[in-house]
């Protein structure tokens, strides 16, 4: 079966600053995969690349077999496969427009009747929890995690194939981060979406992905199947990672 | 509309703004009325020539006899709305210009950007009268010549605005939904550029009061016999020496025409910009 994501000898520099160097990653269809590395790793430009949101120096990113291409026809196509929830969900909600408006918009590129797009959102909230009254506040009305649900519910809309979720689980508790981590791996296996996790934290990628990368430097460290990786890490780098983070094991129970 | 309400209500918590709101209500209430209270403003009256401020005539005469009242209200008329048209063309073709620029990038952003630079090269009276050289005077040369010079003030904050813009979540996220640009450039750019663009045409209303005033006080204004604040000035300035009242009060309309809209402006700056508001 084609790969979702196909990432091949990424490279990109910022300047002197190596972004991506040689980052071959391949996300197969209807699983969840992860990328884990510290802040500065190249997590989020691996993300941005994948989205399209930031073109590489060399190689090549297939999403479903097809490269990825500028121009606004190919990013038409391309939205109603990926669809990103941004670190920042409530950053990633038009502070000016309310929640209706931001999900008509979706209507109208998906060419949908309003109302037709509207009944398929209360279905969507429903099942994120959120209360229909959302829709018609503005995004500074309702909290972070409210903001978080919203961005998701956006992204669902779109009906994608591949979810990119960056840090999903950042500025929230502890408790609505498996709340919200439950919720993701529901979805994903009910619509069978490809689900790419982009964190931090080791925990997270654990509980829910069943590969992951390992990124330091804009570099792959390593790669593999979740278990193994965190069961027994081959690279020095994965396990002085894993070290680092003693909660990991209490988090995996979250 | 609650947020006009609540600028209105920010605006009015602070000295500076209620003054500079009484002073922009009484000019425009001065302009709008002034007519309605005296004759006509072309009436020539010789034997009432240099008359002093009076029951006949509120603000007295000019060398003509002619109504000061009128003439002055006439001319704040003008002057306001010269002012308003100049302000909001400049404001809405630069913004737009701006936007454009900020979000297409590249060569076009580089393209505007030096021609906001050539324009902006040019001190404003200088361009002024290269302008009439080349059109003649008139009301119509001086709407094109100041819009042309505070185009580039608008455009470039709406450029870099939009440049800042650009790369926030929320703009992303609106591209990777691949909503049309025209609709994410209205619905998501212009409302967060108009802000700033806001407070920045405030604050050039009186800039182009004055200028208008020192265009006609050097005669490249408004023509005789319409009045404008210039003019008065210039005229009263002339027969300073028979009657000290043209001049005083067409200058004090001026001043308190500019000083009213420079407190609101500022006023207005402080409580739109979150960095000198504070948080709202």
């Amino acid at each position: 079966m084609t790969d979702a994501i196909a990432v091949h000898d990424a490279q990109l520099r910022f300047g002197q600053t190596v972004a991506l160097e040689g980052v071959s990653v391949s996300v197969p269809q209807g699983t969840c995969f992860g990328i884990v590395g510290e802040s500065g790793s190249g997590k989020t430009t691996l993300m941005r690349a994948m989205l399209g949101l930031q073109r590489l120096d060399a190689g090549e990113i297939r999403i479903l077999g097809t490269p990825l291409q500028q121009g606004r026809a190919a990013l038409t196509r391309r939205a109603r496969i990926v669809q990103p929830i941004f670190q920042d969900p409530a950053a990633s909600l038009s502070p000016r427009s309310r929640i209706r408006t931001l999900m008509n918009e979706v209507g109208t590129v998906l060419k949908e009747p309003h109302a037709a797009t509207h009944e398929r959102l209360l279905v969507i909230l429903k099942r994120l929890g959120l209360p229909d009254s959302v829709i018609d506040k503005y995004p500074h009305e309702i909290s972070g995690g409210q903001a978080r649900r919203v961005a998701i519910a956006r992204a669902l809309l779109m009906k994608p194939s591949i979810l990119i979720a960056d840090e999903p689980t950042a500025g929230l508790d502890v408790s609505v981060q498996g709340d919200l981590l439950n919720l993701l791996q529901d979805i994903r296996r009910a619509q069978n979406i490809t689900l790419v996790v982009i964190s931090h934290n080791l925990a997270v990628v654990r509980l829910i992905a069943e590969n992951a990368v390992v990124m330091r430097a804009g570099k792959v460290v390593e790669i593999g199947e979740v278990g193994a990786l965190f069961g027994a890490p081959r690279e020095a780098y994965t396990k002085e990672l894993l070290a680092a983070w003693p909660s990991v094991t209490h988090a995996a129970s979250v | 509309m609650s947020e006009a309400i609540w600028a209105l209500k920010r605006i009015c918590s602070e000295r500076d703004g209620r003054l500079g709101l009484a002073f922009t209500i009484a000019i425009l209430a001065f302009a709008l009325l002034g007519p309605l209270v005296s004759p006509d403003p072309n009436v020539l009256d010789i034997k009432a020539r240099f008359a002093a401020p009076g029951v006949a005539h509120l603000l007295g005469t000019d060398n003509l006899g002619r109504d000061l009242l009128a003439r002055t209200s006439v001319g704040t008329r003008y002057a306001l709305t010269l002012a308003v048209l100049i302000v909001v063309i400049s404001s809405v073709i630069g913004s737009l210009i701006g936007i454009v620029a900020g979000v297409a990038g590249g060569w076009v952003d580089r393209a505007v950007t030096a021609v906001f630079d050539i324009v902006n090269a040019f001190p404003p009276l200088i361009l002024a009268f290269a302008l009439i050289a080349l059109y003649g005077k008139g009301s119509a040369t001086f709407v094109f010549l100041v819009t042309v010079v505070f185009i580039p003030q608008f455009g470039r904050m709406a450029r870099a605005r939009a440049r800042t813009l650009r790369n926030l979540s929320f703009i992303e996220a609106e591209r990777m939904l691949a909503v049309h640009p025209v609709t994410i450039v209205v619905r998501h750019y212009l409302p967060n550029v108009a802000g700033p663009i806001i407070v920045l045409a405030s604050m050039n209303l009186p800039v182009v009061i004055a200028f208008e005033a020192s265009l006609s006080f050097l005669g490249f204004g408004v023509q005789p016999p319409k009045s404008s604040l210039g003019t008065l000035i210039k005229d009263g300035f002339v027969s300073i020496n028979q009657s000290w009242w043209p001049t005083i009060t067409a200058a004090l309309v001026l001043a308190v025409a500019t000083l009213g809209a420079t407190l609101l402006g500022e006023a207005l700056r402080r409580v739109i910009d979150p960095k000198s508001a504070g948080a709202r």
